[in-house]
C-alpha cells in the first residue's frame, strides 16, 4: 500500500524548547531519514542535513473563511519535497512562537496535492512551564496552540514548584482534554511521545481515548463540623453571586475517601432542582438547596442538632468568597476539616474542552443536522473534535475527528457484546456547553 | 507487482524513443534547433538527449545542492538557465553542457526563471523577489520585495514581466524599472499563464478556482466549482483557448466573443487521475496533457473548446511534463520515474 509521509507540527512560545527537542529527536532517531522545515530562526542551529527554512506565509482565500485558510508555505516546500520522497520518510515542521497551528492543521486536509501524498501525524506544543500562566493571558496564538496539540510538552518543569505544575495541568487539561500532558526538563521526553501519535488517524482514536482524569464538581468548597446539640445559624456576608448552592451532608467523615465519597453523592443532589431558601429558612440535609443572597449585609440560615454529629457543607464558593460562618450562640464554630474542589470553570479561559459521554444510540439524521449546523455556525471556534458515536444499525463505532469545518467520519472497531456509547470531545473558544450537551442528547434515541 | 509496461503508443503518437535518468525528472525542453532534448531531475542531475535516437550527448550530477527547482531554455536554443534549493542560477552552454555563468540572487530557493521573448533577459524569482539579468549574468534590475513568496513569473510584453504571488499580480516595465499595472485578488494564486498577445492573465488559484483579468479592460472574472487546485494552465497560440487542470478532467474555457464568463467550457475526458501538466502545440488547435497516473494524451479541439483525442501513450507514472518539439513533429514526457519518452506525432501510415 502507498504510505502516506507523516509529518509533526511542533509549535510553542519562544524560548519553549523546540529547537532542543527538535535537536533530540534528530539525534536519537538515527533510523529515520527525517526532513526538517523551519520556520523560526532560533539561535540554536540545527544538527541535520535536511533543512529547509521557509518564512511562515497564511493564505486566507478569497471567502474570507478562516477554516480555509492554509500555509503557502507548507505546500510549497512540501510540494518540492514530495517529489523526492525516496530521501526522507518523516518531516518535523517547527513554527514560529506567534503561529497560529489552524492554518498549518488545515494545510494537510485543504490543499489535495498535499493530502495525498502527507498525513499529519501530530501537534506537538511546547510548553515554558514558568511562563505560560502569562502568555495565556496576553496571547490567543498561546491559547490556541494549547488547545489544537495532541501532546503538551510542559517544559522546564524543573524550574517551577510541584504545586504550580499541579494547577498548571489542571488549567491545560480543562482546556484541552484530549491532549496527553508530559513534563519534561530541557525538552528530555522519549521520542515516541511525539512522533507517530497517529493522532488523526480514525483508527487510532478508539484507543487513544480522551481521558476524563479529574472530575469538575459543581461547587468548590467542603467544611465538615463537629457540632453539640443546639441550634446553629449559617450567615455569609456580601459575596460575588446573588444566589449560592449548597447541600448540607449529615455524618460526613473528615478522611478524604469519605469527602470524595460524599462528593458524588452531592454531584447528583447538584443536578436535582434546587429548593431556594430565603434568609432565615431552615437547611434541610440531604437536598440541593439555592440560598438568596441578593440582600445586603449578613444573611443568615438555621439548623437544629438533636444529637452530637459531624456535618459536612458542599458549597458552591469557597466560605471565604462570602466569609461564611457556622454559629452558635453568638460563637464561631470552626471546621474540623476544610477541602477545595477542582470545581468547573475554574479559570475562566476563553479556550476550553466540552466532553459529552452518553450511553445508548443516536438518530444519524438528526447528529449528522446538528453537527452540520454546529460546524457550519461555529466552526471558526471549534479547533478540534474527536469521538465516537453509535448508531443503532451500525455494527460498528463510527469514529470522527475534525478541524475547524473539515469533518472526517468513518466505521471503526466493532462493538460486539459492550455496552452502545458515545463520546465526543470538542476544543474551542468561548463554547455554548450547555447547549451543545442539550443538542446532543437530542440526538439520542 | 507484476511489472508494469508502458502501452505502445496510439493514433498519431507513435513509437520514437525512452531513456531513463537518475531521479524524478523534473523540467525538459529542446535546445539548438530542436535537435536535442534536456532534462533535469529533482536530484540535480542534468542529462541532453540526441532528439531524433535517444542517444546521450552529456550528462551532469548534482548540479544544484539540495536539489533542481527550475529549468529554462532561452529561446534560440543554444545555452539555458537552471536553478536550484542551493539559491544559485546557472547559465550554461547547450552543446558543451558547460557553465558560462553562475548567479546568487539572494538567500532562499529559486524556483522560477523565464527567458524574454528576444532572450535578452533572464526574469529570476527567488523568494519574494524577481531579479532581472543579462544573459552574461549581470543584474539589471531587482523589484521591489513582494509580500509573499513569488509563484510565477511570466513576460507579458519584450519589455514587460508578469509576476504572481498571494493577493496579486504585477506588471513591471523593465525598461523603466517601475511596477506598470497591479492586479489585486484575496487569494494564493499558485500558478499563472498569459495570452501569447498578454491581454489576458489567467491564475490558477489555493481555493480551487481560476481567476483571470483582461487587461484592457480591466474586467476579471472568476471561473470556480474546480475539484482540486488548478495549478495546470495553457494558453493556445491565438489567445482563444485556455486549458486547466485541476481534476480528471480538462476544462477548456473559450475566450472569443463575450466567453468565457456566463459560457460552457470544453471538457475533454479520459485521463483516469487528475492531470498534471497541460502544453498546446506551437500551431494549430492541439493540446497535449499528461496525468498522475502515467497517461498521455494529445486532443484536437473543435471551435467549441471540446475535443477529440489524436492519441494517447502511457508511462505508468506522475507525467511531470510534456514538451512539443518546436516544430511539432515529437512530443517528449518526462515522468516521476526518471522516465524520458519521445513520439513522433504524424499522421499514420
Amino acid at each position: 500500500m502507498y504510505q502516506k509521509i507523516p509529518v509533526t507540527i511542533l509549535t510553542g512560545y519562544l524560548g519553549s524548547g523546540k529547537t532542543t527537542l527538535l535537536n533530540k529527536i534528530l539525534s536519537e532517531e538515527h533510523g529515520k531519514r527525517i526532513a526538517v522545515i523551519e520556520n523560526e530562526y532560533g539561535e540554536v542551529g540545527i544538527d541535520q542535513g535536511l533543512v529547509i527554512n521557509a518564512d511562515e506565509e497564511v493564505f486566507e482565500m478569497s471567502n474570507g473563511c478562516i477554516c480555509c485558510t492554509v500555509r503557502g508555505d507548507l505546500i510549497r516546500v512540501l510540494g518540492n519535497l514530495m517529489k523526492r520522497r525516496d530521501k526522507f520518510d518523516y518531516v518535523l515542521v517547527e513554527t514560529t512562537g506567534l503561529a497560529d497551528p489552524g492554518p498549518v492543521a488545515q494545510t494537510f486536509f485543504m490543499d489535495d496535492e498535499i493530502r495525498d501524498e502527507f498525513t499529519l501525524d501530530g501537534i506537538v506544543t511546547l510548553i515554558d512551564a514558568a511562563h505560560i500562566d502569562q502568555q495565556l493571558e496576553r496571547s490567543n496564538e498561546s491559547s490556541e496552540q494549547v488547545a489544537f496539540a495532541d501532546v503538551l510538552i510542559l517544559n522546564k518543569s524543573d524550574l517551577v514548584p510541584e504545586q504550580s505544575l499541579v494547577k498548571l495541568e489542571s488549567r491545560l487539561r480543562d482546556m484541552n482534554t484530549m491532549a496527553r500532558v508530559v513534563r519534561s526538563t530541557q525538552a528530555e521526553v522519549p521520542v515516541e511521545t511525539v512522533l507517530n501519535l497517529s493522532a488523526f488517524d480514525l483508527d487510532q482514536i478508539l484507543e487513544r481515548r480522551p481521558t476524563f482524569l479529574e472530575p469538575e464538581y459543581p461547587f468548590e468548597w467542603t467544611g465538615v463540623y463537629q457540632l453539640d446539640p443546639g441550634n446553629y445559624q449559617m450567615t455569609l456576608e456580601d459575596g460575588p453571586d446573588p444566589e449560592m448552592s449548597l447541600v448540607a451532608i449529615p455524618g460526613q467523615k473528615a478522611d478524604e475517601d469519605a469527602l470524595k465519597q460524599s462528593a458524588e453523592q452531592c454531584v447528583r443532589l447538584f443536578a436535582q432542582a434546587a429548593q431556594s431558601l430565603k434568609p432565615g429558612d431552615s437547611i434541610a440535609a440531604n437536598q440541593h438547596l439555592s440560598l438568596e443572597l441578593e440582600s445586603k449585609g449578613a444573611k443568615s440560615f438555621l439548623f437544629d442538632v438533636k444529637n452530637e454529629e459531624t456535618i459536612g457543607f458542599y458549597a458552591q464558593h469557597t466560605a471565604e468568597e462570602f466569609d461564611l460562618k457556622i454559629i452558635k450562640a453568638g460563637q464561631a464554630v470552626s471546621p474540623i476539616k476544610e477541602r477545595v474542589w477542582v470545581a468547573e470553570h475554574e479559570h475562566d479561559d476563553e479556550v476550553g474542552s466540552i466532553a459529552i459521554e452518553r450511553q445508548g444510540n443516536v438518530d444519524p439524521e438528526k447528529l449528522n443536522q446538528w453537527i452540520g449546523t454546529l460546524l457550519a455556525e461555529k466552526g471558526v471556534d471549534i479547533f478540534r473534535t474527536k469521538g465516537f458515536i453509535s448508531y443503532k444499525n451500525e455494527s460498528r463505532r463510527v469514529v470522527f475527528q475534525g478541524v475547524h469545518m473539515f469533518f472526517t467520519a468513518k466505521p471503526g472497531q466493532e462493538w460486539g457484546d459492550a455496552p452502545r456509547c458515545n463520546q465526543l470531545v470538542f476544543i474551542g473558544r468561548n463554547l455554548d456547553e450547555a447547549q451543545m450537551r442539550k443538542d446532543f442528547d437530542e440526538c439520542l434515541i | 507487482m507484476p511489472d508494469l509496461k508502458t502501452f505502445a503508443p496510439q493514433g498519431m503518437l507513435h513509437e520514437g524513443w525512452t531513456a531513463q535518468v537518475d531521479d524524478y525528472a523534473l523540467a525538459c525542453g529542446w535546445t539548438g534547433n530542436g535537435d536535442n532534448l534536456l532534462v533535469g531531475d529533482v536530484a540535480g542531475g542534468l542529462s541532453l538527449f540526441d532528439g531524433k535516437t535517444g542517444a546521450l550527448i552529456w550528462a551532469k550530477n548534482n548540479i544544484h545542492q539540495g536539489g533542481l527547482l527550475a529549468l529554462a531554455i532561452h529561446p534560440k536554443g543554444d545555452r539555458f538557465a537552471t536553478s536550484g534549493q542551493d539559491g544559485c542560477v546557472l547559465i550554461w552552454d547547450s552543446q558543451q553542457g558547460e557553465i558560462l555563468h553562475s548567479i546568487k540572487p539572494g538567500r532562499g530557493w529559486v524556483e522560477h526563471l523565464a527567458w524574454s521573448g528576444s532572450g535578452d533577459m533572464l526574469a529570476v524569482a527567488a523568494s519574494k523577489n524577481v531579479h532581472i539579468y543579462h544573459p552574461d549574468g549581470v543584474e539589471q534590475w531587482c523589484t521591489e520585495e513582494h509580500p509573499s513568496t513569488v509563484s510565477s513569473i511570466a513576460w507579458s510584453k519584450p519589455d514587460e514581466l508578469a509576476s504572481a504571488c498571494y493577493g496579486k499580480v504585477s506588471f513591471f516595465d523593465t525598461a523603466r524599472q517601475q511596477v506598470s499595472q497591479e492586479l489585486k485578488w484575496q487569494g494564493s494564486l499558485v500558478s499563472m499563464v498569459l495570452s501569447p498577445g498578454g491581454d489576458i492573465v489567467a491564475c490558477g488559484s489555493q481555493d480551487n478556482s481560476v481567476h483571470f483579468w483582461r487587461r484592457s479592460t480591466g474586467k476579471d472574472a472568476e471561473m470556480t466549482g474546480y475539484p482540486g487546485k488548478p495549478s495546470q494552465l495553457a494558453f493556445d497560440q491565438s489567445g482563444q483557448f485556455l486549458a486547466t487542470g485541476g481534476s480528471d478532467q480538462i476544462i477548456v474555457w473559450n475566450f472569443q466573443g463575450d466567453g468565457p464568463e456566463g459560457s460552457l467550457p470544453g471538457q475533454l475526458v479520459l485521463h483516469p487521475e487528475p492531470v498534471s501538466t497541460l502544453a498546446f502545440a506551437h500551431e494549430g488547435r492541439i493540446l497535449a496533457s499528461g496525468a498522475r497516473d502515467g497517461s498521455v494524451f494529445v486532443w484536437l479541439l473543435d471551435h467549441n473548446g471540446d475535443g477529440n483525442p489524436l492519441g494517447g501513450a502511457f508511462t505508468a507514472e506522475k507525467i511531470s511534463a510534456v514538451c512539443w518539439k518546436p516544430d511539432d513533429t515529437a512530443l517528449a514526457a518526462i515522468d516521476s520515474n526518471g522516465r524520458v519518452s519521445v513520439w513522433p506525432f504524424k499522421i499514420r501510415g
